[in-house]
């Protein structure tokens, strides 16, 4: 007999090794998330995907699921902190979805959608943030990067390098480069490597491709990333994802 | 409590904080108190205030440090830290108005309930110990206005003021309506 855990009242099954994340995204059940990806180690980092597990809060990207777990997800209470969580992540960095090429097919800006984020709600802290375009093929903006850490791992873990880490500590903290000269064009970085494609947000972009798509056709501009989440995540992991 | 300030020799005595920073500030009322896991614990941290103290400048000094130790691994405790350090600074500075004290109270328990781990789930404890005992001295800082914006807003005017080569009234804004 299949071992399950409850999820908002719903009996869902899981495996031993699961994440409460995994096997939520198996069942079809979206957790909102943006520093986890299920290629990768999980961060649990951005606690967008906090949920409470028999009362206490946990990280369901990095928690094991096990039996007897009550797990409450999709509740008023959770979704209005990830709100002001989302809303941290606005007010910390640069963040102007129109004026961004990354708009419509950004993670932060389609998880703040489904949040029904309405305004910034904190002050802004006007950082200022320096842009990296000095590759030929890949430009960093860092005024968009929230540290989620997926291109830190995506580089070490599928492309067998390590252009990207995190530096600095607290609110200083920020994205480097593997390079003496701490720029982009200096590192081993192409464009076709996965670290450059797994960016949520707008700070790492390839060039010459932000309106390849025009904006109004763009995956989030039509459908809910809860949608786009589980039918991406959920099926088996050999394709490259681009969220490009 | 009582047992160790006359132990001590502590007179006039403010308050005290139980535990460092991230522990517990209890007023003058509250000594029949015991040092135990099941009330006050600590680690050996017991700093005592005097009456020349200001209770907002411990918890203002307190949050700063906070925010200075914040990793920075997760969005509660990395933006979180900072955003209760500005909050804090607009109270104390006599920036506030209506609702920043309770935006205050909201910002701490999002920090406190979110937070990957027990820096951040305890860097709001300054605040919260002592809002829970001293409402009025926040409440008493606050301005009677219904909004005050958290920057200058004339001072943000200058770069446009000196490009348009203007200093003339319609080129300054109030900080706050004036009624």
């Amino acid at each position: 007999m299949n071992k399950t855990i409850t999820i908002d009242g719903n009996a869902i099954p899981f495996e031993d090794g699961q994440t409460i994340m995994e096997a939520a995204t198996a069942a079809g059940v979206y957790i909102p998330h943006l520093c986890h990806h299920p290629e990768y180690t999980p961060h649990g980092s951005c606690k967008l995907c906090t949920v409470r597990v028999n009362g206490r809060v946990c990280s369901a990207c990095t928690f094991p699921a096990a039996e007897g777990q009550d797990v409450l997800n999709n509740t008023k209470d959770l979704n209005d902190d990830r709100k002001l969580i989302t809303q941290m992540l606005f007010v910390e960095g640069n963040h102007f979805c129109p004026s961004c090429e990354k708009t419509g097919n950004c993670q932060l800006q389609a998880v703040a959608y489904y949040l029904n984020m309405l305004d910034d709600h904190f002050p802004h802290f006007y950082a200022h943030r320096e842009m990296d375009a000095s590759h030929h093929e890949v430009m960093i903006d860092h005024n968009r990067c929230i540290f989620c850490t997926l291109c830190v791992r995506a580089s070490q873990q599928k492309d067998g390098k390590d252009v990207f880490a995190i530096s600095g500590r607290g609110i200083n903290k920020h994205l480097i480069v593997n390079a003496q000269s701490g720029l982009l064009k200096d590192t081993d970085l192409e464009a076709s490597d996965q670290a450059a494609h797994i960016c949520p947000t707008g700070a790492i972009l390839i060039k010459r491709t932000g309106y390849t798509v025009p904006i109004g056709e763009r995956i989030y501009d039509h459908k809910q990333i809860d949608e786009v989440a589980l039918a991406e995540e959920s099926r088996p992991l050999s394709k490259e994802i681009d969220h490009g | 409590m009582q047992e160790i300030l006359t132990d001590c020799g502590a007179e006039d005595v403010l308050g005290l904080q139980i535990g460092g920073p991230s522990g517990t500030f209890i007023s003058n009322q509250e000594f029949d108190r015991k040092l135990a896991f099941e009330d006050l614990a600590t680690g050996g941290s017991f700093i005592v205030f005097n009456n020349s103290r200001n209770i907002l400048d411990i918890a203002h000094n307190f949050t700063h440090f906070f925010a200075h130790e914040s990793c920075g691994f997760c969005t509660p405790c990395r933006v979180g830290t900072s955003l209760l350090k500005k909050q804090l600074d607009k109270i104390v500075e006599g920036h506030g108005s209506a609702g920043d004290v309770v935006a205050l109270e909201e910002l701490c328990q999002l920090i406190k309930t979110h937070s990957h781990c027990g820096l951040g789930q305890t860097a709001a404890n300054p605040v919260l110990t002592t809002l829970e005992r001293y409402p009025e001295l926040y409440q008493s800082q606050l301005k009677l206005i219904s909004y005050e914006p958290g920057f200058d807003l004339d001072a943000a005017l200058e770069t446009a003021r000196r490009m348009a080569n203007r200093d003339d009234a319609g080129a300054h804004l109030a900080q706050i309506d004036v009624e």
